[in-house]
């Protein structure tokens, strides 16, 4: 925190914006935006590329300040080959093995969410949704999830995103209880699982001295051997947007977008089946109560004890809801999908006209 | 670990060529590249030093090609140390801990050597560097990297410069060594190349933050650049056309390429190309327009339920 004095004696010299930062350690403000380090965001894809396509994840370093959270460091976790019992004590040691040595360098010392890697937008998984909430339960909310494209930036474009859990979807995690009563009472659709936070990325000074330096690519480095045409600087202009090639990036979102709706049409299935289940059930209870009713008007007639109503309620058991949590997941994939489809055909089409000038 | 200073310590900062009388190990010629992340996290380390501490050092890890003559420092991690006038400690355990941690990661990388901030070098990193000699493999020798914070040198620029070491005097001892510079370069992935560029694009802004572009936004100031160029070359030839710049034949022969790469399509197929492909693009992005519609409505319906 930025103001760590005791708050009794320092409080009353802070200014207003202090103040709320003083406050902010009890976490009331909420976070607005999340602010990376270039360093991280390095590491993040370095990580990321060499474990290319398989997806990777890490922890990340930082403060949360006045409703940014600060991301100053990172650090991969190690693959997971197998999720036994044994792995996960591992897991465990290495995340405060790091920490511990990490702080003795003087790295924020404080996680403040995790990173994974994915293969064209494909992150909304159970997988995903489960550490998250862990992540934002033990962290009082104020835990996010980085979720890099590795695929998407290759194409000369980092995509980098910043989500957690919406207030809804978190009650409803909670409750791990996903029936369309409790969606609907929690306001929850597919669009409002996650809260996308707006991503700044800030340099140090050092950084920017540094990058600068690189502009001089032939100063900082001295050449000997190479000789001067083959000398590239790092920050050359590069022109991988104006890649002509799109086939291979629609047709494989086309292929993800499609299983989604598959699976999504079996989430379906299963729902409609149980809605049958639900009639049928309801029709066979309606028609026995009918029945008892007759035969109570019957001995009624004869001058009998009527028959209690209540154990036929409970001879019929209605089959319980499946969990709309998958369903809802996938809607919320293929909206991705889709997204990303439409956000791709509109610089591309762009492209296509430009390469049709080109000919002329 | 402390490592005493030898009262009678050679220290012989940067020989300018390779002195006669005593064998080099590596002949061979010998290629360092860097990773821009190695460069970042070094910086990264200077900035959180303690107070007082004018150095900092750490181990770097990497990969070796076969025959050893080309090592690419892909990582790196900060190793506290301690350092006065006479005397030097490096903590061995941290740095065996990290090592090791860094390995359930990725196993490929190995240690490589070591980097310093500073431009000098002093008695200190020889012995350093016999240190970090002993945990490389041999017969690989480890590398020193140093990075200039101080900005002292000429061009006030952040001077990245490597060395290999080599023994000298007659009978070997950790605190006599020379350092002989080898080339290095700045080497990086495709994949990285997108987010150097995004941190890049703050360097010229005062509060030294931006934030990430759209693809649209991208492409928009990837075509600026080039009319840009395009509008620099022809400039270029205009000039010479003219006669006011001498006609230079290495740049005509490049502009003659460049040209030549415009491949040359039959104007019909082009046309077919052309349409076959847009409609493709449009018809993808209505139909994918049309599924989130859906998927409105529906949510919508859900809730109304």
């Amino acid at each position: 925190m930025t103001s760590s004095g005791t708050p009794s004696t320092t409080k009353e010299t802070l200014s207003n914006v202090n103040v709320t930062a003083a406050l902010d350690v009890e976490g009331n403000v909420p976070l607005k935006s999340v602010q990376i380090d270039g360093l991280v965001v390095l590491k993040i894809i370095k990580h990321c590329r060499e474990f290319f396509p398989n997806p990777v994840t890490g922890q990340l370093l930082g403060l949360d300040v006045n409703g940014v959270l600060e991301v100053t460091n990172c650090f991969p976790f190690p693959g997971s080959k197998a999720d036994d019992e044994n792995e996960l004590v591992d897991g465990a040691r290495y995340q405060v093995d790091m920490m511990r040595c990490l702080r003795e360098v003087n790295v924020d010392n404080n996680t403040v969410g995790w990173y994974q890697s994915t293969y064209l937008g494909s992150f909304v998984t159970h997988k995903l949704i489960e550490t998250q909430y862990n992540y934002q339960q033990t962290f009082n909310n104020k835990s996010v999830v980085i979720v890099h494209d590795v695929s998407r930036s290759t194409h000369g474009n980092l995509s980098l995103r910043a989500f957690r859990f919406s207030q809804a979807f978190m009650e409803a995690q909670k409750e791990s209880k996903f029936t369309t009563e409790s969606l609907i009472k929690n306001k929850l659709t597919f669009s409002n699982i996650f809260e996308e936070l707006p991503i700044t990325v800030k340099n140090s000074h050092l950084m920017t001295a540094l990058l600068h330096s690189l502009d001089d690519y032939e100063h900082i480095i001295p050449k000997t051997t190479l000789d001067k045409e083959t000398v590239v600087s790092p920050l050359s202009p590069n022109f991988d947007t104006l890649e002509l090639s799109l086939d291979p990036y629609i047709e494989k979102n086309l292929e993800f977008l499609l299983e989604a709706v598959e699976e999504h049409t079996q989430e379906q299935n299963t729902y409609t089946f149980w809605q049958r289940n639900v009639g049928r059930e309801q029709a066979k209870m309606q028609s026995a109560l009918q029945k008892r009713k007759q035969e109570n008007s019957s001995r009624q007639a004869s001058g009998l004890e009527p028959l209690p109503e209540d154990d036929i309620l409970k001879m019929y058991k209605l089959p319980a809801e499946p969990s709309r949590l998958d369903s809802l997941l996938i809607t919320a994939q293929i909206n991705n999908y889709c997204k990303q489809l439409n956000q791709y055909s509109g610089p591309t089409l762009g492209k296509f006209f430009m390469a049709g000038e080109l000919q002329k | 670990m402390s490592i005493d200073a030898a009262t009678s310590a050679l220290h012989l900062s940067f020989p300018p060529t390779t002195a006669t009388g005593f064998v080099v190990p590596q002949s061979r010629s010998f290629t360092v590249s860097v990773n821009p992340v190695v460069l970042f996290s070094v910086l990264d380390h200077y900035l959180r030093r303690q107070e007082k501490q004018h150095r900092v050092i750490g181990t770097l890890l990497g990969v070796r090609s076969e025959d050893g003559s080309e090592v690419e420092v892909r990582n790196c991690f900060p190793v506290s140390h301690d350092e006065t006038d006479n005397q030097v400690a490096v903590d061995m355990e941290y740095h065996r801990n990290m090592f090791e941690l860094h390995k359930k990661v990725n196993a490929k990388e190995v240690i490589v050597g070591w980097y310093a901030t500073g431009s000098n070098l002093n008695q200190w990193n020889a012995l350093i560097q016999d240190f970090y000699s002993r945990e490389v493999m041999p017969p690989f020798q480890a590398i020193h990297l140093t990075m200039d914070t101080d900005l002292k040198n000429d061009d006030k620029l952040l001077g990245v410069k490597t060395y290999v070491s080599a023994p000298i005097g007659i009978s070997a001892k950790p605190e006599n060594c020379l350092f002989l510079p080898v080339p290095c370069d700045v080497k990086y992935f495709d994949a990285e190349r997108s987010g150097l560029d995004l941190l890049a694009s703050a360097k010229n802004d005062t509060d030294r933050s931006t934030s990430l572009f759209s693809d649209m936004d991208n492409l928009e100031k990837t075509i600026k650049a080039v009319f840009e160029m395009l509008e620099r070359v022809t400039d270029y030839v205009n000039k010479v056309l003219d006669g006011s710049i001498p006609a230079d034949n290495t740049i005509g022969r490049f502009l003659m390429d460049t040209i030549s790469v415009v491949p040359k399509i039959d104007k019909v197929e082009f046309e077919k190309m052309f349409n076959g492909h847009l409609q493709d693009l449009l018809m993808v992005s209505y139909l994918a327009n049309m599924t989130r519609t859906q998927l409105a409505i529906a949510e919508r319906l859900q809730l109304l339920v």
